[in-house]
């Protein structure tokens, strides 16, 4: 299956309350390269990408200084250590999930809820984990 | 999913000092018991495993509810439900939910939505297995698990702000964005309404005040008007027992008696303070002095802890602890500098403690003091004694009966699907 299709027909499907994440990107942990994302995911520095690779390892800098998203700052929420980053800002927030060789993104806004975003990335993520990606 | 129906949630919030429980959307909750339970049999169930066929005589007989354990009963030990702030005896928990469902709130969990309210600092295995104990025994169609401060901060109808929570075993201070906690941003303190109860009634003790029980002593009437007291020997009452109910009448006096001092406590200025007269329920009056204020100082300045007479041992688990207003700065300085300004002026109190008179205006002061300069500090709390000892339930209360809130739940469907650690993606 491409990255693409995991993207658009997995992350991006519409929940029973009928509404859709914001944007969802996979991103390769080696390479640092965008595997595949969504039409409004943002244009990501790669000096952000390291950070949130390095946080996975040492929560402590991404904490105190801001999880960075294309510019856009979340505040960093009780995540799962070493597994899941999850992020919030006013209005919104973002879940992150590592595999063994990707970091699986979505980004939510209202009405959708950090629950709903959680389960879809995270299910996404096992599966691919189960897969050996 | 579950949408959410005409029947109401029921609202649950076990801290370390009592139980609140009752139906969202109400403004108060109907249960109110002690989070401890009386317990007579063998002391512990967790150490070493049970053999085949020796489990019923393990078995220990547990008593919960301010009735039950206001009867004295020989052999009875009082153990707690919560330690240190988080769960320490399952079996407990079972009972005390037992008690609140059906004998105070007689209802049948299997038809209501439950919200828990939960630490700030609650591990992942905690909230796995508080889920599993309730699907499992308690079977309701749905459930949520909301942290502590952001209840409070709903309460006051806020989604930003810093929240002091004075409890009973601990205080806790956290910085809730937009309705989450920012979890390094919490801190916490051991030293909480218990801590000062004790400190209370070792000063009393030391200064010759012997404190009795009510079930320890009965008062005859030998002439119209005057009582004698005659004192009731009962054996086999455990330790722990004559302690809590002990206890139970310093709790009182420092409610009534106690208030915080308005500016550092000095022992010589408060020397002179004329003394205010409390009368126990032996019919004794006692005075209490500058101890009314020397009490809730340990709030502000834990170090005094080794100037209580027979607290001094406890002095070295408090070294290290700071008070009130610096446990606030060193929240705050961990939080994102963006919202640090919008922590300062929406600091909240709440908790029992927290009901003592002319905690605000000192804290408030204090931290004026020790903010920047730039900063504008506001300290809200409800100006109602009682708001402010429910205000985590109360916040419970608000959040069930969201709309928005209705497709937040995390259903029997989907733990029978997902099992127990889904709760760390559906409750983040």
């Amino acid at each position: 299956m491409s990255w693409n299709a995991y993207v658009d027909d997995h992350l991006m499907a519409p929940f029973a309350t009928g509404d859709t994440l914001t944007a969802a990107g996979i991103i390769g942990i080696d390479d640092q390269a965008m595997w595949a994302y969504s039409s409004k995911f943002p244009e990501m520095k790669p000096q952000e990408v390291k950070d949130i690779i390095n946080a996975f390892e040492d929560s402590g800098p991404l904490a105190e200084k801001g999880l960075f998203l294309g510019g856009v700052k979340y505040l960093v929420v009780q995540g799962d250590p070493g597994v899941v980053i999850r992020g919030k800002k006013t209005q919104g927030g973002v879940t992150i999930k590592k595999t063994n060789m990707c970091l699986i993104i979505g980004l939510y806004d209202d009405p959708v809820t950090g629950g709903q975003c959680n389960s879809v990335v995270e299910k996404i993520g096992d599966y691919l984990c189960e897969q050996g990606f | 999913m579950y949408g959410g129906d005409e029947v109401s949630a029921i609202v649950v919030d076990l801290g370390s000092h009592s139980c609140k429980a009752g139906y969202a959307g109400e403004d108060a909750p109907k249960a109110v018991f002690p989070s401890v339970v009386g317990s007579i049999g063998p002391s512990s169930l967790a150490d070493g495993v049970k053999a085949e066929g020796e489990a019923e005589e393990l078995k220990r007989t547990l008593y919960v509810g301010t009735q039950a354990l206001g009867y004295r009963r020989d052999h009875m030990e009082i153990v707690p439900a919560v330690k240190d702030g988080l769960v320490t005896d399952w079996e407990i928990v079972d009972k005390i939910w037992d008690h609140a469902f059906r004998e105070r709130l007689l209802i049948d969990p299997k038809e209501h939505p439950m919200l828990l309210a939960e630490p700030s600092l609650n591990t992942q295995q905690h909230r796995e297995k508080t889920v599993e104990l309730m699907f499992e025994k308690y079977r309701p169609p749905a459930l949520f698990l909301a942290k502590n401060s952001v209840l409070t901060s709903f309460a006051t109808g806020r989604a930003t702000s810093l929240v002091v929570d004075c409890g009973g075993g601990s205080t806790t201070v956290a910085a809730v964005h937009d309705g989450y906690v920012l979890q390094k941003a919490i801190i916490t303190s051991p030293i909480g309404g218990e801590v000062l109860t004790d400190c209370l009634l070792k000063t009393l003790e030391s200064t010759g005040v012997e404190i009795l029980p009510r079930f320890s002593f009965k008062r005859k009437e030998i002439r119209p008007g005057e009582f004698e007291l005659v004192k009731l020997e009962f054996p086999n009452t455990t330790e722990s027992y004559y302690r809590y109910m002990q206890r139970q009448i310093a709790a009182d006096i420092k409610e009534s008696v106690c208030r915080v001092a308005d500016s550092n406590f000095d022992e010589s200025a408060y020397a002179n303070i004329p003394t205010t007269s409390y009368e126990l329920p032996d019919g004794k009056v006692i005075e209490v002095g500058s101890d009314r204020f020397k009490i809730p100082e340990l709030l502000f300045n834990p170090a005094l802890i080794q100037a209580i007479p027979g607290m001094d041992k406890s002095f070295n688990e408090f070294a290290s602890v700071k008070g009130i207003p610096a446990m606030v700065i060193q929240s705050i300085n961990k939080c994102d500098l963006d919202i640090r300004r919008e922590l300062f002026s929406s600091i909240l109190l709440a908790g029992g403690t927290a009901a003592m008179q002319q905690l605000k205006e000192r804290l408030e002061k204090e931290l004026m003091e020790e903010a920047p300069q730039a900063a504008r500090v506001k300290v809200l709390a409800s100006g109602n004694g009682i708001e402010r000892r429910f205000s985590v339930w109360i916040g419970g209360s608000i959040l069930a009966s969201l709309g928005s809130f209705q497709q937040m739940w995390f259903s029997k469907a989907e733990y029978e699907e997902h099992g127990p650690s889904y709760v760390q993606r559906k409750c983040p």
